[in-house]
């Protein structure tokens, strides 16, 4: 404010004819309205006008023709209770979600921790290992697809090679070993991206307290777990929530390789609603209201996971 | 820093061990190369090669056939030039609509702008999957510009412009205030302002909201996905060589898929490697505000 009070005190600049519309243009209150606009259309129509818009059909029966559209009360909801293969799709979204993180999260923080060492070719590395995240994930998923492809992919074919297995191994067919697939999948087109939080919290703990624990004759084990570990904490928290969430939200690249596949094995609770609501998949006809109502339900699940790793972790605060 | 790195004599025992890290490197690294260095090479194979199997990664016989065919019959021609008109238009619409508003959100004080604010952060951790699609398509049919390459370009800028707003608003909060009364005491008006004081210093930031909003439109596949389910004309590269892999015949057409993927990846790659450190820094720039 004062500033803008400033300005307008003639002596700060050449004597001009001050009339009250010169002035409002001079505060910019015109133009700062005009350069918020299209963000702020933006903001409203790509995600607030969605978010209203799911609340309209939770309750509706909706298959994309308005002219179908029934007011069905708490029907969806009473069918979302009794969906089985919701909730198998929740669970499988958790067990996903589990699996990636004990992968993901340990090989980022090694990787990151030897690229720290300032070995020959670390920003080569740090560069090989950031690079699947700049691939799209349906690109990825795809790419995996051949790789994993029971008769001709090139992993049966290495692993036959090398004497390891004799039968083909039905990656993407298994229902025992498909997750496995995925999961690889997803680590490899993820993990330089948390690897490289890692890096950067890495470079602010100082050179000294390095140097004066190699003074103290510490080994690199001894190292990682008393200085690096301790004073990667804040960062490590903000990695574990955004891979925790990201890792909920993952079903692109899952479409791809195997559409939830085989059976309902990797189908996962994005990718359920999902084929409800553009009636792709195993679902022939749309379920938008349906899919409306699940959707919310699997925001609040991925709200919840939320909180609750927030809670967790400012209780382990306290006690470390 | 690296100077006193330097000093740091190592026994030959750690040596040896420092040896075996950097092999671990190594190992990991070629495990990460390895599924992009055998689509690349895979699709100068040809399909019968492909069909086949086997451990060899190398092309027995190397041809460019694929590529042709990709590009004339498949229809790779039309996807890649769309590609670049998803990426491009994202880029162009992301870097004018979020340095816009990050300066004003910046500078200027208005009624309500914490609420706004609010809005924008909260939307960012408001997941509800691909469902918005739906009412978004709804909207492009009736408003009936769904025959275009506008629906998905607007709506992929308009769904990621929050990050890049907060990246840019940062930006803007560290250029000294002095520097915008100056220029006003010069006689510049607010809007002069931005585009003669404040663009010039965000370059840094805007090369990596350029990057980063390329690489988004390159990369989006379900947006485009939904709104070209008929319509193959409109397809970017993620649509359309994932389209092949559905049609049916897929095992048959591996050679062009191969192909296809390779054209997806190659321009993003060429762009990663000439621009990496902005790929970096934007994302750890965005955690550090986010």
């Amino acid at each position: 404010m004062s500033e803008e009070h400033l300005q307008l005190r003639p002596t700060d600049r050449p004597p001009r004819p001050v009339n009250k519309k010169m002035r409002l243009k001079e505060q910019g209150g015109l133009s700062a309205g005009l350069m918020l606009a299209p963000s702020l259309i933006f903001l409203c129509v790509c995600s607030i006008y969605p978010f209203i818009w799911i609340f309209r059909y939770i309750t509706y029966n909706y298959d994309g023709i308005p002219a179908h559209t029934r007011f069905t009360g708490m029907r969806n909801i009473t069918t979302m209770l009794s969906d089985a293969k919701f909730w198998g799709s929740v669970g499988t979204t958790f067990e996903y979600a589990a699996l990636k993180l004990v992968f993901i999260i340990p090989l980022a923080l090694i990787m990151a921790v030897l690229l720290n060492q300032k070995l020959k070719g670390s920003s080569f590395f740090r560069g090989v290992f950031f690079m699947p995240t700049v691939i799209s994930s349906s690109i990825s998923g795809m790419i995996f697809t051949f790789i994993f492809a029971t008769g001709n992919g090139v992993l049966n074919g290495i692993l036959k090679n090398a004497g390891i297995i004799n039968q083909p191994i039905g990656w993407l067919t298994d229902t025992s070993i498909v997750m496995m697939a995925v999961i690889i999948m997803s680590v490899w087109a993820g993990f330089g991206n948390y690897m490289l939080y890692f890096v950067t919290g890495m470079t602010s703990i100082s050179e000294d307290v390095y140097e004066s624990s190699r003074i103290d004759g510490a080994n690199g084990v001894q190292t990682f777990f008393h200085i690096t570990l301790p004073m990667l904490a804040p960062v490590l928290k903000v990695v574990l929530m955004l891979a925790i969430t990201g890792a909920f939200k993952d079903y692109e690249a899952i479409m791809v390789l195997t559409n939830g596949g085989p059976g309902t094995r990797t189908n996962v609770m994005f990718l359920y609603i999902y084929n409800l609501i553009f009636g792709t998949g195993s679902n022939a006809t749309r379920q938008i209201g349906y899919g409306a109502l699940l959707s919310l339900v699997a925001a609040v699940i991925v709200g919840a996971v939320t909180i609750i790793y927030n809670t967790v972790a400012k209780k382990l605060d306290d006690v470390v | 820093m690296a100077k006193n790195r330097a000093q740091i004599v190592y026994s030959p025992r750690q040596k040896v061990g420092r040896f075996f890290l950097w092999l671990l490197l190594l190992v990991v690294a070629i495990l990460v190369i390895f599924p992009v260095l055998y689509i690349i090479l895979g699709s100068f194979k040809e399909n019968q090669e492909l069909l086949l199997g086997g451990s060899n990664i190398f092309p027995a016989k190397w041809i460019v056939q694929n590529y042709i065919d990709a590009w004339n019959q498949a229809n790779f021609a039309v996807y890649t030039k769309n590609s670049l008109y998803l990426s491009i238009g994202v880029m162009i619409i992301s870097l004018i609509v979020s340095s816009m508003a990050g300066y004003v959100f910046s500078r200027k004080s208005f009624p309500g702008k914490e609420i706004i604010y609010g809005i924008f952060t909260a939307f960012m951790f408001i997941n509800v999957g691909s469902v918005s699609l739906r009412p978004l398509y709804e909207l492009a049919t009736n408003l009936k510009i769904n025959t275009s390459l506008w629906p998905v370009i607007l709506f992929s800028a308009g769904g990621g412009q929050a990050t890049y707003i907060f990246l840019c608003r940062g930006y803007v909060n560290s250029v000294p205030k002095e520097l915008d009364e100056a220029a006003r005491i010069d006689g510049c008006a607010f809007f002069q302002i931005y585009y003669r004081v404040i663009i010039p210093m965000l370059k840094p930031v805007l090369a990596t909201i350029a990057i980063l909003s390329f690489r988004q439109g390159w990369n989006e596949y379900i947006l485009p996905r939904v709104f070209t389910m008929t319509n193959d004309s409109l397809r970017p590269l993620t649509v359309g060589v994932n389209m092949l892999k559905n049609a049916g015949d897929g095992a048959a057409a591996w050679n062009i898929m191969f192909a296809g993927a390779t054209i997806a990846i190659i321009p993003i790659l060429v762009v990663f490697i000439c621009f990496s450190r902005y790929f970096m820094g934007g994302l750890t720039a965005g955690a550090v505000k986010g």
